[in-house]
């Protein structure tokens, strides 16, 4: 057999490649690495990480890169086209559109980042448990997924933000209610394909708890696949919260969050173009990236694509 | 020695792959001649057989490269032949079974209708006439109850069932020649007997030329008439097969003597030595 | 050490019920190394997986070290009995670190002293400290079947259960696993139970052999008997024919048993 033998390269890269690491954080970190670089290999990838980099970067630097609150209405300079000194022109209140997209960027990011956390571990909990518990535990927790799956997306998120009110953490709510069954589903078709795995079976022999092998063996594999999935659900998540501020149910003005502002822009859409069609083209831009981010972590992260 | 012109004549073969690690060889430098006879090809994972018998079909994967300076199959140049003219020689004149008769076989197509499939391509005939055959064949490998298992599904059918499927399929369009990739490996020992026999009789009453890859020598050399013996992409040795304790090369002799008996007892196994030289070395 | 009686294993219900394994009897000493050969579906794999409790239910008693098993394993257990599989590539979880690995069985039983203990396994089986912190995938199948065993004697067990443990690896690592494997048993005082359909490998390793055929045992021999060909039965003659390589005529003559 024949194996491409390289010259040992000197200080961290040596580290990163080192055949023989020294310890469980050495070896996690060149996994790791290996992964970024055939994650960077990949064009379409890369593209999209740029953008969810950019959209990252926007929301946390905002008080630098912006010249405004992007809240104080400006009356004397409604309505301007995109020009030198706003660069993406003004709304109909005089507030620079492009400082109102950026402060909106950290609405976005707390609506995304918000439905994540709330969704991936609830879903992931109950599709590990079915999936490994199997029989009844399995039937029942699969048809209460199954509840929550027949309802579309955004007539439940519409119900509940109208049964609680307008907000963004009920609209936050309302989207993770409708989002997280799916991940169960993921998470559980993962565990049955590697229940009765030797490694799984050898923990069983050796003493483990249920608790101890969900946690410790079956977690683990089932991250993948619920990464890549809620990265490509993010488009989605940002398209309902956007639908919901377009409906006025989000956030409330004058929060710069992007669906509201096309909301109240689009009467503009003939003569001031700009009002409607930024905020519409950043959320645009924002979901083509996490798609193609998810794309890139699914080539990385799939085991069936990668190669050893 | 077979004195008519040999059937498949391999020279300088190098089959290598474009991976994320760099470019891979996994047969590098192989040259041998089949005529009419069993020759085995013997070696363990990573030594290139199954890539060898891949190569001379033209199945090597997309991101492989072959590279020899000739390859031919009666006369005609398999190295440079076009996509056209290989498809017409594959199955109709040299075909191939591999291991596992569970994934070599379409899962949800009736194991009759894929042999009268494989009678139809080559001889273009009726489906009357292609089932028919089929039957006969299944007759031909010992299946005691052609038309039940005509119908039936692979999963259905045992894995010695499964190869004389595979076999049937493979030799109805009765090529020249016959390459095994690993047939028994998967299947109990009486049954591997019994397949092997089945491929005996078929092989001699036809006149086909067959290549048979194994890692097991002793099967092997049992069966075939001739043994290459591969490591590393290369050949260590060539046996006829009745002197295989004749072998000369330290790999095969290690081979052999790190096999356990059943005849005499002993405290501990001769473990192989590995060495460095037989990844460099051109076989004598 | 272990004691069968009378064990029979039945999967499936009525008309399409599987009699894996047949009123089977047999013990195994302390200390020795037992044998059960056979082809597919002989139950071979089937009592060693009752006996790991992998598959719990059966009729008949399982006794282990004295103690009737039930069909539920207890910690206690674990650290006495211990297996090691057929696949090295199944047997260890992709994501984790031959450390974590060996590491978990200490955390499990709350044994202390765990890296030296991690590192003392490494060396019982022949892998030195490079091997500590790497991934399966990079490493061989060969080194792999080792991790498996440092992993089944981290424990210190008394009985080790072998599934087939070599059929899956090259022939020169096989006879490496196998003299690890002798060499282990000669150094601890290790019971071997080892289920394989490989009469020779069966034959180094153990002491009596038990042959099964379609869930019964159709005898028992010892390693002598086996080597000087002498069975008693027609059915392991036909077994032991088949291993000696392709011989036309002798095919001719084969016949099942039921």
């Amino acid at each position: 057999m024949t194996m491409a033998t390289q010259p040992r390269a000197a200080g961290l890269r040596g580290w990163l490649l080192d055949p023989s690491p020294a310890s469980t954080w050495q070896a996690r970190a060149q996994r790791g690495y290996l992964g970024w670089v055939g994650f960077r290999a990949n064009p379409i990838a890369m593209t999209g990480f740029v953008i969810v980099a950019a959209l990252l970067l926007a929301a946390a630097f905002a008080p630098w890169i912006t010249a405004t609150d992007g809240l104080t209405p400006n009356l004397g300079a409604r309505l301007l086209p995109p020009s030198a000194e706003h660069w993406l022109g003004t709304d109909q209140l005089g507030r620079d559109i492009f400082d109102r997209i950026v402060w909106g960027s950290r609405i976005t990011l707390y609506i995304v980042i918000l439905v994540s956390i709330i969704v991936a571990p609830i879903g992931l909990a109950v599709g590990t448990i079915a999936g490994y518990a199997g029989g009844w535990v399995d039937a029942v927790l699969m048809r209460i997924v199954d509840i929550f799956l027949a309802f579309p997306r955004l007539i439940l998120a519409l119900a509940f933000v109208a049964a609680l009110g307008a907000g963004i953490e009920n609209a936050v709510l309302a989207i993770a209610l409708t989002t997280w069954s799916p991940y169960a589903r993921i998470a559980r078709a993962e565990v049955l394909t590697i229940r009765k795995s030797d490694f799984i079976v050898a923990a069983e022999a050796q003493g483990a708890s249920t608790f101890r092998i969900i946690r410790r063996h079956v977690v683990p594999l089932c991250l993948a696949s619920v990464i890549v999935r809620l990265t490509l659900d993010m488009a989605g998540i940002i398209l309902t919260a956007a639908g919901l501020g377009f409906l006025g149910l989000g956030a409330q003005p004058p929060l710069p969050e992007w669906g509201a502002m096309i909301s109240t822009g689009r009467q503009f859409l003939l003569d001031q173009w700009w009002v409607p069609t930024a905020p519409g083209a950043a959320i645009f831009l924002v979901s083509l990236g996490f798609c193609l981010l998810g794309d890139g972590l699914r080539d990385v992260l799939d085991p069936k694509s990668a190669s050893a | 020695m077979t004195p008519e012109k040999p059937l498949v004549e391999v020279e300088d073969l190098h089959v290598s792959f474009r991976t994320p690690h760099g470019r891979v060889e996994a047969v590098r430098g192989v040259s041998f001649t089949l005529g009419r006879e069993r020759l085995g090809i013997v070696g363990e994972s990573g030594s290139g057989k199954s890539q060898t018998g891949r190569a001379i079909l033209g199945l090597t994967a997309r991101n492989g490269r072959i590279d020899a300076k000739r390859m031919t199959f009666d006369g005609i140049d398999i190295l440079k032949a076009s996509p056209r003219t290989l498809r017409k020689i594959r199955g109709a004149r040299i075909s191939m079974i591999m291991q596992d008769p569970r994934f070599s076989l379409n899962p949800v197509v009736k194991v009759g209708e894929q042999i009268a499939e494989a009678y139809a391509i080559h001889a273009k005939a009726s489906r009357r006439v292609s089932r028919r055959r089929a039957l006969e064949m299944l007759e031909t490998v010992q299946i005691r109850d052609p038309e039940k298992v005509f119908h039936l599904y692979p999963h259905q059918v045992s894995g010695g069932m499964g190869q004389r499927v595979m076999i049937a399929m493979m030799l109805i369009p009765e090529p020249d020649v016959l390459i095994a990739d690993e047939p028994t490996s998967a299947l109990d020992v009486t049954v591997q007997m019994q397949v092997l026999a089945l491929l005996d009789d078929m092989v001699r009453d036809r006149g086909m030329g067959l290549v048979l890859i194994s890692h097991d020598l002793h099967l092997v050399a049992s069966f075939c008439d001739r043994v290459i013996v591969m490591y590393g992409g290369r050949i260590m040795e060539v046996l006829e097969a009745g002197r295989l304790h004749e072998a000369q090369h330290p790999y095969t002799r290690g081979l052999l003597e790190c096999l356990p008996s059943l005849d005499r007892r002993q405290e501990m196994l001769p473990v192989l030595d590995r060495d460095p030289a037989w990844m460099t070395e051109a076989r004598r | 050490m272990i004691e069968i009686e009378n064990l029979s294993i039945t999967f499936g219900e009525g008309a399409s019920a599987v009699h894996a394994v047949r009123n089977v009897s047999f013990s195994v000493a302390e200390g020795e190394s037992y044998g059960l050969v056979g082809e597919s579906g002989s139950g071979k794999s089937t009592i060693l997986r009752a006996i790991a409790r992998i598959n719990p239910t059966w009729s008949g008693t399982i006794r282990v070290n004295g103690r009737t098993l039930s069909s539920k394993r207890s910690k206690a257990e674990a650290r006495a009995m211990q297996m090691v599989f057929q696949d090295p590539y199944g047997a260890l979880h992709p994501r984790h670190t031959v450390d974590a690995i060996l590491r978990e069985p200490l955390e499990i039983h709350g044994l202390r002293d765990r890296d030296a203990r991690i590192l003392g396994a490494l060396r019982d089986v022949g892998l030195g400290p490079e091997f500590r912190f790497r991934y399966p995938h990079q490493i061989s199948g060969g080194q792999r079947q080792r991790i498996a065993v440092a992993r089944a004697l981290i424990l210190e067990p008394e009985i080790l259960l072998l599934d087939e443990p070599t059929s899956a690896l090259d022939v020169s690592v096989q006879a490496e696993i196998l003299n690890l494997l002798k060499r282990l048993q000669q150094d601890r005082g290790l019971t071997y139970l080892m289920v394989s359909h490989n009469l020779a490998v069966v034959a180094h390793l153990c002491g009596r052999v038990a042959v099964m055929n379609r869930g019964r045992m159709v005898e028992e021999l010892t390693e002598e008997t086996l080597r000087a060909h002498a069975p008693a039965e027609p059915y392991t003659a036909q077994l032991m024919s088949a291993t000696e390589g392709y011989d036309r005529e002798a095919v001719r003559g084969y016949r099942t048993f039921d």
